[in-house]
């Protein structure tokens, strides 16, 4: 899958229009710091989404962002658990976890509790609940390796799959981060770029309404700095809100022929 | 949760438009801010913080430890929070968990900074005893004794009040060979250390209801709240760190716009928020 990624090199980098700033944020003593894959400060890893990824499910998606790889299935909506109270609007419930072999140390691929909960309120919004009364969807993402920017790509993915699955949503979910090291804003941190980062900035955002589902910031900014690091992952997520909707619609003419 | 009628939602909201809230506050006002020190003898420090009927408890212990091999220069802290059911029975089992890990991990976010420890509320570095060796340990635990509302600034405002509150016993190292792997070291009794706590940001949550939003909501407001967003922010007026709650969409211009107010209403949070510890010490002090 890998091979096909690279043949079509999707990528979402936020357009040149935004780099009018670049000239200002790289005023400063590591100007000659090279990023380890040799991507530019601005430049995503190229995008890679399939539909369909697992037969059981309602919906599922498969995504490939350098070697950030995941997998999430959608099941339901079916019936709500029998202990759950009754609710007119339907239920949202979202699991992450990792692969023993996803982190370089063999973790213990268990659920991640604060991915799960942060899934769960980036999708949220986005899901139109009214129209599954007194059910429950059920998102399952597995991250089978982590190489970096994991929550953003399980997010978009996710959103994917509720797509694939038919399940009603306002908008698209795309999510995006960025890391700050020194006084560069790097987006689309891989592994290495996270574990030294000063701090970090995550956008989940629906690119038609323009409307941020969620967003985190870890480490110190100015307020200035928020505002251009938020500027720069809408761009980015509007971009690969693109490739999402292409993906679908590629797997839906698939389907018609 | 919350049972509210009708009219009682039209209340809330119309009043909040109007700049006049259910308990005579205005959007920007807090409840009275009380803080307790030295609560629990058995901590190195803790504070009781009371905002209106929120009250929580924040504990720091401190133990010596072995440092990251990733990081060997710098200490380990950890935030649990607890929400105990003995303050709302929707705390039981999975709500209380859910809850408890949205806080840690949001707490977590607003104070101990991005992964290389910058803009870390509490410097790491200075919990180093002996380097890659022995460092102290720090576990900061959050207790929600009583909940009406604005969990995440009190919690914040308590592990900020504990933390000036704790003494961090003195460690002497014996002088021993290069490469020995356990260093005897020297407990003291009597000599503390203070921790430096002016870095340490403060919380403010923003409840946005309707157009407007307010700061301290309680479980009445939160109820109507379609998102919340959490901004720590330091004495410099930098954003330490930020978490959104509630799934509802927002304009990313409101979001900017919420982070500038809050920068305006934390100076006079912290403001508030040193004097009162600082009263809470002394009294301390005299007893």
């Amino acid at each position: 899958m890998a091979g096909k990624a690279g043949a079509t090199p999707t990528t979402y980098a936020p357009s040149p229009t935004t780099q009018k700033t670049k000239s200002l944020v790289f005023k400063n003593d590591d100007v000659d710091w090279v990023r380890p894959d040799k991507r530019g400060f601005q430049q995503c890893r190229p995008a890679f989404f399939r539909t369909g990824a697992v037969n059981a499910a309602s919906g599922s998606a498969y995504a490939e962002f350098g070697n950030t790889k995941v997998i999430v299935s959608v099941f339901g909506p079916r019936e709500s658990k029998k202990a759950m109270m009754y609710s007119d609007v339907g239920r949202l419930n979202c699991n992450v976890s990792y692969t023993t072999f996803a982190t370089p140390i063999r973790g213990q691929g268990s659920d991640h509790k604060e991915f799960s909960s942060m899934l769960h309120k980036s999708l949220e919004g986005a899901i139109i609940l009214e129209t599954f009364p007194k059910t429950t969807v059920d998102v399952f993402a597995l991250i089978l390796e982590s190489g970096g920017s994991d929550l953003p790509v399980v997010i978009s993915c996710a959103s994917v799959a509720l797509a694939d699955a038919g399940i009603m949503m306002y908008d698209l979910v795309a999510s995006v981060s960025v890391s700050c090291i020194g006084k560069n804003l790097i987006i689309d941190p891989i592994l290495e770029e996270e574990s030294c980062q000063d701090g970090s900035l995550m956008i989940t955002c629906m690119p038609s309404r323009y409307e941020v589902t969620q967003l985190t910031v870890t480490g110190e900014w100015s307020a200035p700095k928020i505002s251009e690091g938020v500027q720069l992952c809408l761009d980015a997520c509007s971009k690969l809100a693109k490739i999402m909707r292409s993906c679908l619609k590629e797997s839906a003419s698939s389907l018609e022929e | 949760m919350v049972g509210l009628s009708l009219g009682e939602k039209h209340f809330i909201q119309g009043g909040i438009a109007q700049d006049l809230r259910c308990d005579g506050r205005k959007r920007l006002t807090y409840r009275p801010i009380y803080v307790e020190t030295g609560v629990i003898p058995q901590a190195n420090g803790s504070a009781r913080v009371r905002m209106g009927a929120t009250d929580v408890i924040a504990s720091v212990k401190a133990e010596l430890g072995k440092p990251n091999p990733f990081q060997p220069d710098k200490g380990k802290v950890s935030i649990f929070v607890d929400c105990s059911p003995t303050a709302a029975p929707t705390f039981e089992g999975r709500g209380g968990e859910e809850l408890s890990t949205e806080l840690s991990a949001a707490l977590h976010r607003c104070l101990l900074g991005g992964k290389s420890g910058a803009g870390a509320g509490i410097d790491l570095s200075s919990l180093v005893v002996v380097e890659g060796k022995i460092c102290w340990d720090l576990y900061i635990d959050g207790l929600v004794v009583s909940s009406d509302g604005n969990l995440l600034d009190a919690l914040g405002a308590a592990i900020k009040a504990a933390l000036s509150n704790t003494g961090i016993p003195r460690v002497s190292v014996a002088a021993s060979a290069p490469g020995d792997d356990e260093p005897e070291v020297d407990i003291s009794d009597e000599e503390f250390l203070q921790f430096d706590t002016s870095g340490v940001p403060v919380i403010v949550t923003l409840t946005k209801v309707g157009k407007h939003y307010i700061v301290d909501a309680t479980t009445e407001e939160e109820s109507q709240m379609s998102s919340a967003v959490s901004i720590s922010i330091n004495r410099q007026g930098h954003i330490c760190g930020l978490t959104k709650r509630g799934g509802a969409g927002v304009d990313p211009s409101i979001i900017l716009d919420m982070i500038s107010v809050a920068k305006h209403v934390s100076e006079q949070l912290l403001n508030q928020l040193d004097s009162e510890i600082a009263a809470a010490e002394a009294v301390n002090e005299e007893s």
